[in-house]
């Protein structure tokens, strides 16, 4: 027992531990509501809500009105949980930063390959993750919702989309580290 | 509403996961396209084999009847995967 307490405490688990906690979850999620996890779609139900909310003319398309329809889904309070595991994740390993100053940038490597100023970690940050939110739009998922989810049901899409991620995701690497790759 | 209680719980456990396997952290996901840390793959495909197993098993035991799996498009899913490979290395989340 107190081994196991041990276990969770630690920061970094055995990626496979953690895996196989993860596909329990996806497991759960088909068996228990019939639905895939997925991370990407939530914000897009949010996005459409609040712009049919502030532009609805504009969020009057196709797109927002059957693809990914705005509203409470199941997906959204699924992202609301993802939020406070992983502050549980972060606090019961005590590496949690909540209100701490290194919060705003923590990570040493980022700094020593693009310096130490915030403001950039927070605009490569905000630009990347307008990217990677485009482009799970246009594939019709993410690394969770559609590579674990729709993997796990052996989706061709999924295939396609993890090899398609790393060539990309390399050569991008490839681009920011150069010498250093 | 019990769907939603559902949904927040798993939700718990999958941030949890993740946040255990260091996919919160900037340098694990950069690192596995740099192909010096492999944490990322090791959690994507132990998950991969663990649902995929367990699912399948289920169905054949008739416990589950499988949602509608994603739509393939190849352009779609091999284009919306190069732009997310793209932000993914940046943002590194």
């Amino acid at each position: 027992m107190k081994a196991l307490i041990d276990y969770i405490r630690k920061d970094e688990w055995s990626p496979y531990v953690a895996g196989v906690l993860l596909g329990i979850v996806g497991i759960l999620a088909v068996w228990l509501s019939d639905s895939l996890l997925g991370a990407s779609g939530s914000f897009e139900n949010l996005a459409g809500m609040l712009g049919k909310a502030i532009a609805p003319k504009l969020f009057d398309n196709l797109y927002f009105n059957f693809i990914m329809p705005p509203g409470i889904t199941w997906s959204l309070v699924l992202f609301i949980g993802t939020f406070f595991g992983g502050l549980i994740g972060a606090a019961t390993s005590g590496t949690l930063l909540w209100g701490k100053k290194s919060a705003v940038n923590p990570d040493e490597q980022w700094k020593r390959v693009f310096g130490t100023q915030t403001w950039k970690r927070w605009m490569w940050g905000f630009l990347g993750a307008i990217i990677l939110e485009y482009g799970a739009g246009i594939a019709g998922g993410c690394t969770s919702g559609l590579a674990i989810s729709g993997g796990m049901l052996l989706a061709p899409a999924a295939y396609i989309f993890i090899a398609a991620m790393f060539v990309s995701g390399i050569i991008t690497a490839m681009i920011i580290y150069r010498a250093r790759y | 509403m019990l769907n939603y209680i559902i949904a927040l719980v798993l939700g718990v456990f999958f941030g949890f996961s993740l946040n255990k396997a260091g996919l919160t952290k900037y340098n694990k996901i950069v690192n596995v396209f740099r192909f010096t840390d492999m944490a990322v793959l090791k959690f994507m495909m132990t998950a991969l084999a663990v649902s995929m197993s367990g699912l399948y098993f289920l169905r054949w035991l008739g416990f589950v009847t499988f949602p509608a799996v994603p739509a393939t498009y190849l352009a779609g899913n091999a284009i919306g995967g190069l732009v997310f490979g793209v932000g993914m290395a940046l943002a590194g989340y």
